[in-house]
């Protein structure tokens, strides 16, 4: 027997250096060179001795073991590991299978017991129900173990690298899923060997408390009702298990499912589209925009006029003044350029009604001339305007009603122009 | 329902994005804000206009077009071909497509590599050069608010999911992948919006001045002389 006090004082006055080897012997076993290497540049001042001495002592205790047929290599005592990624709670997911074993244990234990009570064998019962509780504490560890190790993986899924591919990053989460939570439901299922044992622990537990009632204790009532508790315990334990490897896992086995759908699809459309061109991509998956119908406002007799326009359109010849001939009667006013207007109107400023200036400069201008250079300057950012009351003004040909413009220049008050909004009418 | 306009103070911003095709999302936080605010107000204010707003729980907002107003719509079959080939591509170098197209980025040093892998297909969209891939379609993705431009890199935004979505129900379309082996045609396309930017870009408000926002002298010039040679005639 190994001396428990020595095992536990090695592993406390150890711990700074075993913790970081439980990560490498999580990984895989180390062989003597690099264990010894690892030891050596966690202790700087160690001496090649200090190292062998302290390699010794490990070994001395069953800390460490050598591989089977590598005595070179070596890697924790499987109990101590264990122990180890309790403390540091790195669980290592069991299987379903082995939660299935203990619960067909427990159903055979549950016949001895019952067993035992037929030839009233108090002794034997004793055991069989102490064995029984030990049996469902592994279980409920194991449980405990597992959530843990399924924290751990859903965690590692979720951080892992995002340039790696999905399948990938999410190939522990598919393989927990298909090995432990798709059987674990069918193991907790109503008709599933769980329910089915712990019914049958159950009836064997009921059925005794009540015997012993008429035919007398062979055990302590407490015995049997403690022993009772764990087993539901042990079923409540299980279903939270499970309910929490579903909430933690099936979202990224969702996502990872999803993700292959996308790359399927992809392909698929891809393929589609090599073989029968562009507009093989079903109608109903293609997503819609909507584009800005023109509204076209106008009689009948327009609409006509128009498409008619359009249909005998022809371009007119570009004709240029000739610099030889001498223009007869009053030479045609040269046109003004946006920059041409913007300078007088700046020239302008302040000014107190921008419609009205510009009935002043261009008396006999068109109508749609005016208005459009009142919106052009009107929304000219080196100006802050100021809306004025509507009112009407007489263009050449035309009454006009509309809420004109006082124009500053924005200069004398930048920060306020931002603010204010464009509106003409 | 009581809509009180006053509340929806992004109403006039709002409308006119959505009416370009824009999708909302939280890239344009002060629109994404109200819109999720008032959704109620807003969905019921565009429906009464005529318009039907999408409000998609990934995070994004758009109009749907009515179906009768429907066209063969070249853009949308570009960026669905673009979706495609982008899913294929990230998937062949062991890069996560999701990730990427859900909130990642793509270099633009990457448009030329996959426009050679994949010629064959983006010939089928017209798109043949680097400037054609970045002004069909990448452009075009940016401006429906699919994706954001920033240094050379652009960022797809949540909207995209409506490519992915499109991705899924190829899969899940089981006659489709039947039909890849049968010789009968495919549906035709039923689609939204045409191939011009103009068409896009137009609005409807009679002073919008869009277009002559960026009048240069030349093209007031040549406003001008077109004017004089009608005063000519």
């Amino acid at each position: 027997m190994i001396e428990p006090k020595r095992v536990l004082r090695a592993l406390a006055e150890h711990w700074a250096l075993l913790e970081p080897l439980c990560e490498h012997f999580d990984q895989g076993t180390l062989s003597l060179n690099e264990l010894r290497s690892q030891l050596a540049a966690q202790q700087l001042d160690s001496t090649p001795q200090d190292i062998t001495s302290l390699l010794d002592v490990w070994i001395r205790l069953d800390i460490l073991v050598p591989v089977a047929k590598s005595p070179n290599r070596f890697e924790l005592n499987a109990q101590i590991h264990d122990f180890l990624a309790y403390l540091r709670r790195e669980h290592r997911l069991g299987l379903c299978l082995e939660i299935e074993a203990y619960l067909r244990h427990l159903e055979r234990l549950a016949g001895y017991i019952q067993d035992a009570f037929d030839i009233r064998d108090g002794n034997d019962l004793a055991r069989q129900l102490r064995l029984l509780d030990m049996r469902v504490r592994d279980v409920l560890k194991k449980l405990a173990n597992d959530e843990q190790a399924l924290v751990a993986v859903a965690e590692r899924a979720k951080t892992s690298d995002r340039q790696i591919p999905l399948r990938q990053r999410y190939a522990e989460v598919l393989a927990t899923w298909d090995e432990y939570v798709e059987p674990m439901i069918q193991l907790v299922n109503a008709d599933g060997a769980f329910e089915q044992g712990v019914r049958k622990v159950e009836n064997v537990l009921l059925r005794m408390l009540s015997e012993q009632q008429r035919l007398g204790h062979l055990v302590d009532d407490d015995m049997l009702l403690r022993t009772h508790a764990r087993i539901l315990e042990m079923q409540t334990s299980a279903q939270l298990t499970l309910r929490h490897a579903r909430e933690l896992l099936l979202p990224l086995r969702e996502e990872a499912r999803r993700h292959n759908a996308v790359t399927r699809g992809a392909a698929l459309a891809l393929s589609m589209i090599r073989r029968k061109g562009i507009d093989a991509v079903p109608q109903a998956a293609m997503p819609m925009f909507t584009r800005p119908q023109s509204t076209f406002l106008g009689s009948a007799s327009q609409v006509e006029a128009y498409v008619y326009a359009l249909a005998r359109f022809e371009p007119k010849p570009a004709r240029f003044p000739k610099a030889h001939k001498t223009q007869k009667g009053e030479a045609p006013r040269a046109p003004r350029t946006v920059r041409e207007m913007l300078e007088r109107c700046e020239d302008a400023l302040p000014m107190p009604d921008l419609m009205t200036w510009l009935l002043e400069q261009e008396p006999d201008g068109a109508t749609d001339e005016l208005l459009y250079w009142f919106s052009r300057l009107s929304r000219e950012k080196r100006f802050k305007r100021e809306r004025l009351e509507r009112r009407d003004y007489h263009t050449h040909e035309h009454q006009v009603s509309l809420r004109s413009f006082a124009l500053l220049s924005a200069r004398d008050d930048a920060p306020e122009n931002s603010a204010s909004t464009p509106h003409a009418s | 329902m009581h809509l009180d306009l006053s509340e929806l103070s992004q109403l006039a911003p709002i409308f006119r994005e959505l009416f370009k095709g824009y999708h909302v999302s939280r890239r344009d936080p002060e629109l994404y804000a109200q819109l999720s605010n008032f959704q109620d107000q807003y969905r019921t204010l565009f429906k009464a206009l005529g318009f039907e707003l999408v409000c998609d729980t990934r995070g994004f907002y758009y109009f749907v077009p009515d179906l009768a107003a429907a066209a063969v719509n070249k853009t949308a079959q570009r960026l669905a071909l673009f979706t495609f080939i982008l899913v294929e591509h990230l998937a062949d170098q062991g890069r996560d497509p999701i990730a990427v197209l859900d909130g990642g980025s793509l270099g633009r040093d990457e448009l030329p590599s996959l426009l050679e892998k994949y010629r064959d297909l983006f010939i089928q969209a017209e798109v043949q050069t680097q400037e054609e891939l970045e002004e069909k379609i990448m452009r075009r993705m940016t401006q429906l608010g699919f994706a954001g431009e920033e240094n050379g890199i652009y960022r797809f935004l949540p909207p995209m999911h409506r490519f992915l979505d499109v991705c899924l129900s190829v899969q899940q379309d089981r006659d489709l992948a039947a039909s890849l082996h049968s010789v009968l045609p495919l549906p035709a396309p039923v689609l939204i919006d045409d191939d011009s930017d103009e068409k896009l870009l137009q609005t409807d408000d009679p002073l919008d001045l869009s277009d002559f926002a960026e009048e240069s002298e030349e093209d007031a010039l040549a406003r001008a002389i077109a004017e004089e040679q009608e005063l000519d005639a």
